[in-house]
């Protein structure tokens, strides 16, 4: 069973099952949005997790000072996807009966004092959470190590927690794509959310069915993107960068099979049975007339499709092709992780003579 | 909408209230917590431990003080000290009268040197104010300089005054004293006679906890002036390496070791224990006082951190205390530290950082014997280690291979040559953990096969130059073991002994009759270097019969069972595959196995020894033609003991300690095991050998290859040979070499053979103490090249060694070093005589009897001690003085007896019976009938007298 667990958590496979479960999960929000549903998978994952934190790697892993945020965060983020969900499921129903969401309700449109409502509850907050802190600070103290060695990093060299994300994507990009690039669009995208998102339903309350692309666009990018990453970069990253299983003994001298190729390669070598040519951009073309059909070729299709128009006419031509490219870049992630697992491809338009690599 | 909450309202403000208590009182306590984490660390309760057992030591010593307290002699001077009140008191109205004007003078200074004070100032400024105003031309430089001489007038009444004043305070103070003269003397009686009780009373009350100790270490307020804190040294001459900078190593240890360094604290329990060896380290008047070397410099860890038990890397030294440390200190080994601190018995290693260069650690018993046996086992052959490079290659020359043993004796040695020879030091290459698989044999077999054929076709002619002309076994097995030839080689026949000294500068003998022939023996025994020019084998000048008998002994030693070894033929099919591999290395299978085709059956049995040798580097440890100044084969040793662990490779032995010293040690005694569970091909088959060697060796082969560190030290922290010293070292490289150490134990080192005689130790070679001193330098560089019998009556030989020119000059030149002595005595000078002197040396000789034991030259009875004529050119005259005073106080054993014990003369009527000058009178004596000539073994000089 661990040995199919381990096997089962590699990014190669746990990727499409995470997304599978993202798929399923935004698909039947109704049911997973119910108490029943919460209770019942929160009491099955104490044994689960119980089984688990059972295997000494396992509790290695969970318990290393470092380590602890993401478990916080994995609790947390679960809870209060599971509400969101709830608190949508539970509006919806009331929408599609015709009737107003729950905080539309007169007695939740009533008006309080922001004295001391919110103002006194947030001292609240700054209280607890100023206790938390040091108390945690207290019981797990902060992992130093020996003074920085040039000639020997630590291995695995891991970055904080909240990066740990990216450092994962640096296994699929070229470093000032992985490490420039996709950042910038992440807080470009994030700033023009509400440029873009003109939808006025879902203020001030819970909805899904009402802004079903805006929910599952961000759902799928902060949970299969930036936390399942994080969570593999933290968990399932040993020595080397190496994948190791949720049981697996961090062994040093770990080796995997592992041999990139370029599409250029791909191309001239496999396909045409030729000498690769001695210009650059020839011998790249193919990888970059695909690059530009992606990023400038899609989007007119989009636009010309059924969907396409609908959002045009709802939004406008301008925030749909914004919109349209950010989601391109978004889905440029997984595509390039999928391509490396199926083909071994390592970089669509390879030229490490200009530093470019795609 | 509940009822109890205000209009405007969200929440109960009441309930708010209370939960904003709650949070701000789990805020305090967390506060609290905090400061009291800090405030608690585990040194604070070793240091409260550390002032109880002091205070129990002081407590003791007080005790004992007290009670030798002559209690009497108290009671006598306390009532003394009544009876000088009483006096006192009957002088009161005095007494009072004087201390009334004690107190009226001392108002009167006081007033007056205020007045003293102002007008001292006052001079001072008018005196710049008016160098100022001179300088100028100032219109005003009159008045100030009247102003001026004014003050001047006025300060030097008032200094008049204060001098009176002074004189006129000593003298009542005087007068008081001599009011209360008997009180006072009886005073300075007692603190004479209880001051060390006083000071161990004041040294005890400062253990006390009391409330200042409470307040001094308060939380909070600790930052004062704390009692309890954290003790460190800063090592300015050793550092710390922080890889962007060096920084002086911080050590902290002392924290909690409290009385590392104090004397009396040997019985306590750690970390409150003296150090082990106050003389050598830590003590101040050691080598290597604490406050400059630390602690860490020498025991490695992390000294400057003393956040808990584990933060500075203490390592424990076997599973056992490993498991106490984790109950006692919750232990946890250390995470990412470089150099974590030596296993105890290990803190020998880092000796090895500073002391570079030298031969032998002086006082470095383990690091030594770890050295030792790197030299035994010939590490540094194959394993280059800085420092060791002047080392000779430890296994013999194979250049002439073929006129010492038979081909199939050499296929059969290699394979297994513990078979033939258990103490046999040429590692088993073959039949190993991993390569005993029936495919790998098969290969190996050819190898050897090869190997052999290689050598042997190589190897040049040689024709002994003596034959076997049969000689007596029994009286050869006896010189065996009489002149010395154990010093370097372990016997079969002589296995007591043998273990005893065991010696390793030459093979062990056994079953020597089944390996050479007995013409190569004799004309090796006569003369090892005609057949090897560079064999460390000295020549013991033997007669040919004694040559002979001793070849007869040793041939008499065979080993039959590896005689009848066959050794399996060379299977030709497999010789060209594992050539087709080496081939195919760069090239082509089918380019390969065209270089094959073109090549001869014998080339290519040649090629495949050509390549075997370089495989396995058996040109690492024997001169073989062809590979001069080949690399050699194993890496580099000289900072393993700073390679990081995770370059280690630890397979899958997972049972193995995870540690250098783990690997290490596990690597030594099984090399091959890290192959194990993992599937090579043949050529990439580990080839370190097996050197079947015992665990103690593998530790302490262990423990001198972790203290090769790539630690950089300040030139002011290592230890840095002078000029005598480096020539010391030089000259000890070159005795090292030659093994004479084997034989001769040179100021306290080694030899070994001596081992032999603990009966009686004047029948071994002779002790060499102040050698440098003892002789005289050109008759030393002399005396090596041409050895003669000094002491004839002994059975050891002093054999004649191959030593070049500048290796005599080195060895003579390291013993003059050591005793800091002149090279040359000036031998031209003619004694003076002092009148009557002359007589009187001659009497002294004659009645000493000197020439009963030191008879050459003076009667014909057998000599039982050097020959005296010899004296002049041979020995120091100031050494001839020392020795004659007491010649026990230089060798312990010496049967030389000592004529003027405890300064007294056995003949007291000559020369008055003066010690001094009768001994000068011999000495010149000696020196005058000396022959003034060096003796020479091509003239057999000392054969004539």
């Amino acid at each position: 069973m661990k040995e199919i667990i381990n096997w089962l958590a590699d990014p190669i496979r746990s990727f499409p099952i995470f997304c599978f479960l993202f798929y399923l999960m935004i698909k039947n929000y109704k049911v997973i949005g119910t108490k029943k549903f919460g209770i019942i998978s929160a009491l099955l994952s104490i044994p689960v997790v119980g089984w688990f934190a059972a295997d000494p790697n396992f509790w290695a892993i969970i318990t290393w000072p470092d380590n602890i945020p993401i478990v916080i965060l994995i609790v947390l983020v679960s809870f209060l996807t599971w509400f969101a969900l709830y608190k949508c499921a539970v509006n919806d129903t009331r929408i599609e009966a015709g009737q107003c969401p729950i905080e539309a309700l007169p007695e939740n449109r009533e008006k309080v004092w922001c004295w001391p409502n919110l103002v006194y509850i947030e001292l609240f907050c700054i209280i607890a959470t100023t206790v938390f802190l040091i108390v945690w600070a207290i019981l797990f103290k902060a992992p130093l190590e020996e003074p920085a060695n040039p000639t020997w990093a630590p291995n695995p060299a891991k970055a904080p927690w909240y990066f740990l994300g990216l450092q994962e994507m640096l296994v699929y990009f070229d470093p000032w794509m992985a490490g420039v690039v996709l950042p910038g669009v992440i807080v470009v995208g994030l700033i023009a959310i509400p440029y873009i998102d003109t939808n006025p339903k879902g203020n001030g309350y819970f909805t899904f069915v009402e802004r079903k692309m805006a929910v599952s666009l961000f759902l799928f990018g902060w949970l299969a993107l930036w936390l399942y990453l994080i969570i593999v970069g933290t968990f399932l990253r040993g020595p080397n960068w190496t994948f190791y299983g949720p049981f697996e003994f961090w062994d040093f001298h770990k080796v995997v099979a592992e041999y990139n190729v370029n599409l250029s390669e791909f191309l001239w070598i496999k396909w045409l049975n030729t000498s690769m040519p001695k210009n650059l951009v020839i011998r790249e073309s193919l990888g970059i007339i695909l690059s530009f059909l992606y990023m400038f070729g899609l989007p007119p299709i989009m636009a010309a499709s059924k969907k396409g128009k609908q959002l045009i006419k709802d939004m406008g031509q301008m925030r749909f092709y914004i919109l349209t490219v950010l989601v391109l870049l978004m889905c440029s992630l997984p595509i390039k992780m999928v391509l490396r697992w199926l083909f071994s491809l390592k970089y669509i338009v390879a030229l490490p003579e200009w530093e470019l690599n795609l | 909408m509940k009822k109890d909450i205000e209009p405007g309202m969200a929440f109960n403000i009441k309930k708010l209230n209370k939960i904003f208590a709650f949070l701000s009182f789990i805020f305090l306590v967390s506060v609290i917590w905090v400061f009291l984490d800090d405030y608690i660390r585990p040194w604070k309760a070793f240091q409260i431990e550390a002032m109880n057992i002091k205070r129990e030591k002081i407590s003791e010593k007080l005790k004992l003080a007290e009670e030798k307290l002559d209690k009497k002699k108290k009671e006598e001077v306390l009532a003394e000290i009544e009876k000088g009140k009483a006096l006192a008191k009957s002088r009161v109205q005095d007494i009072r009268k004087v201390e009334k004007r004690i107190m009226e003078l001392k108002k009167e200074i006081k007033a007056e040197t205020i007045i003293n004070g102002t007008l001292n100032s006052q001079v001072a400024a008018l005196t710049f104010d008016y160098g100022v105003a001179h300088t100028n031309h100032a219109p005003n430089a009159k008045s100030l300089f009247k102003t001026m001489s004014h003050k001047k007038r006025l300060f030097a009444e008032s200094r008049d005054r204060m001098k009176d004043l002074d004189g006129r305070f000593k003298k009542a103070q005087k007068r008081l004293e001599e009011l209360k003269k008997e009180q006072i003397v009886a005073e300075k009686e007692l603190k004479a006679l209880t001051g060390s009780i006083d000071l161990l009373r004041q040294a005890k009350a400062q253990t006390d906890m009391n409330g200042i100790f409470v307040i001094r270490n308060a939380p909070l307020i600790d930052f004062l002036d704390p009692t309890l804190k954290i003790q460190q040294l800063v090592l300015t001459d050793v550092t710390d390496d922080r890889y962007f900078q060096h920084v002086p190593k911080v050590d902290r240890c002392i924290t909690c070791h409290t009385f590392i360094d104090q004397k009396g604290y040997e019985k306590e329990k750690n970390p409150f224990k003296t150090h082990p060896n106050l003389d050598l380290m830590v003590g101040l008047k050691s080598h290597h006082p604490m406050k400059r070397f630390g602690c860490t410099s020498c025991h490695g860890g992390e000294g400057h951190r003393v956040t808990d038990f584990s933060s500075p890397a203490h390592t424990p030294q076997n599973e056992e205390q490993k498991k106490e440390w984790v109950e006692k200190y919750n232990y946890h080994p250390p995470h990412k530290i470089a150099q974590p601190m030596y296993k105890k018995g290990q803190t020998e290693a880092a000796c090895i950082k500073c002391h570079q260069g030298v031969e032998f650690i002086p006082q470095g018993t383990v690091v030594n014997e770890g050295q030792r046996n790197i030299e035994k086992f010939g590490c540094y052959a194959c394993h280059k280690i800085e420092g060791w490079e002047h080392k000779r290659k430890p296994g013999p020359g194979l250049k002439k291979i073929a006129s010492k043993v038979s081909k199939e004796f050499f296929k059969n040695w290699v394979w297994d040559p513990k078979k033939f020879n258990k103490h046999a030091k040429m590692p088993s290459f073959f039949g190993l953990d991993n390569n005993k698989d029936p495919k790998f044999m098969k290969k190996n077999i050819a190898e050897v096969n090869a190997i052999a054929e290689y050598l042997f076709d190589k190897s040049a002619d040689y024709k002994p130059f003596k034959t076997f002309s049969g000689g007596n076994a029994e009286r050869g097995k006896n010189l065996v073991k009489e002149i010395g030839c154990m010093g370097c080689h372990g016997v079969e026949g002589f296995e007591d002994i043998s273990d005893k000294i065991d010696a390793f500068a030459g093979p062990h003998l056994t079953g020597t009759g089944s390996k050479v022939n007995p013409d190569w023996l004799v004309s090796w025994l006569k003369k090892p270097t005609h057949y090897q020019e560079d064999t460390i084998m000295p020549s013991f000048r033997l007669t040919d019969r004694e040559a002979n008998d001793i070849t007869a002994y040793l041939m008499s030693l065979k080993n039959r069972q590896f005689e009848s070894l066959e050794f399996e033929k060379l299977d030709t099919k497999v010789r060209d595959e594992i050539l087709i591999t080496y081939f195919s290395a760069f090239d082509t299978l089918a380019v390969a196995k065209k270089k094959l085709d073109s090549m001869s059956d014998r080339e290519r049995t040649l090629e495949l020894g050509h390549r075997s040798v370089g495989k396995y580097g058996c040109y690492s440890c024997h001169n073989i033609d062809g590979f001069e100044g080949r690399a050699p084969i194993g890496p580099e040793l000289t900072k393993v003991g700073s390679k990081p662990l995770t370059q280690f490779g630890f397979g899958h032995e997972h049972d193995v300690e995870h540690s250098r010293d783990g690997w290490i040690k596990a690597h030594l005694l099984n090399p091959r095991r890290w192959d194990n569970g993992i599937d090579k091909p043949f050529k990439d088959l580990l080839r370190m050998p097996d050197f079947d060697m015992t665990e103690e060796e593998a530790n302490s082969i262990t423990i001198a290859l972790i203290g090769q560190v790539a630690d950089k030290i300040p030139l002011s922290g290592i230890k840095r040979l002078d000029a005598h010293e480096q020539i010391a070292a030089d000259g000890m490289k070159v005795v090292n070499k030659f093994n004479c150490i084997g034989c001769h134990q040179v100021d306290g080192v080694r030899g070994d053979i001596l081992k032999m005689y603990d009966e009686d130790i004047n029948e071994g070679p002779p002790l060499l103490v102040g050698q440098g001193h003892r002789v005289q330098a050109d008759w030393f560089h002399h005396f090596l090249k041409d050895v003669y019998p000094i002491r004839p009556w002994l059975k050891v030989r002093m054999p004649t060694f191959n030593l070049s020119n500048e290796e005599r000059n080195a060895i003579v030149s390291m013993f003059q070093a050591k005793e800091k002595q002149q090279t040359f005595v000036d031998n031209k000078v003619r004694v003076q005589w002092e009148p009557g002197e002359r007589v009187a040396a001659k009497k002294l000789f004659d009645s000493l009897a000197c020439a009963s034991c030191h008879t050459a030259g003076f009667n014909n009875e057998e000599a039982t001690a050097p020959n005296l004529y010899f004296a002049k050119r041979r020995l120091r005259p100031s050494w001839i003085k020392k020795w004659l005073a007491n010649p026990q106080a230089i060798l312990s054993e010496t049967v030389m007896p000592n004529f003027w014990e405890d300064g007294e003369a056995t003949e007291p009527s000559i020369l008055d019976g003066d010690p001094k000058k009768q001994i000068n009178a011999l000495t010149k004596y000696l020196i005058e009938i000396g022959h003034d000539f060096l003796p020479d073994s091509q003239t057999k000089y000392w054969e004539t007298k």
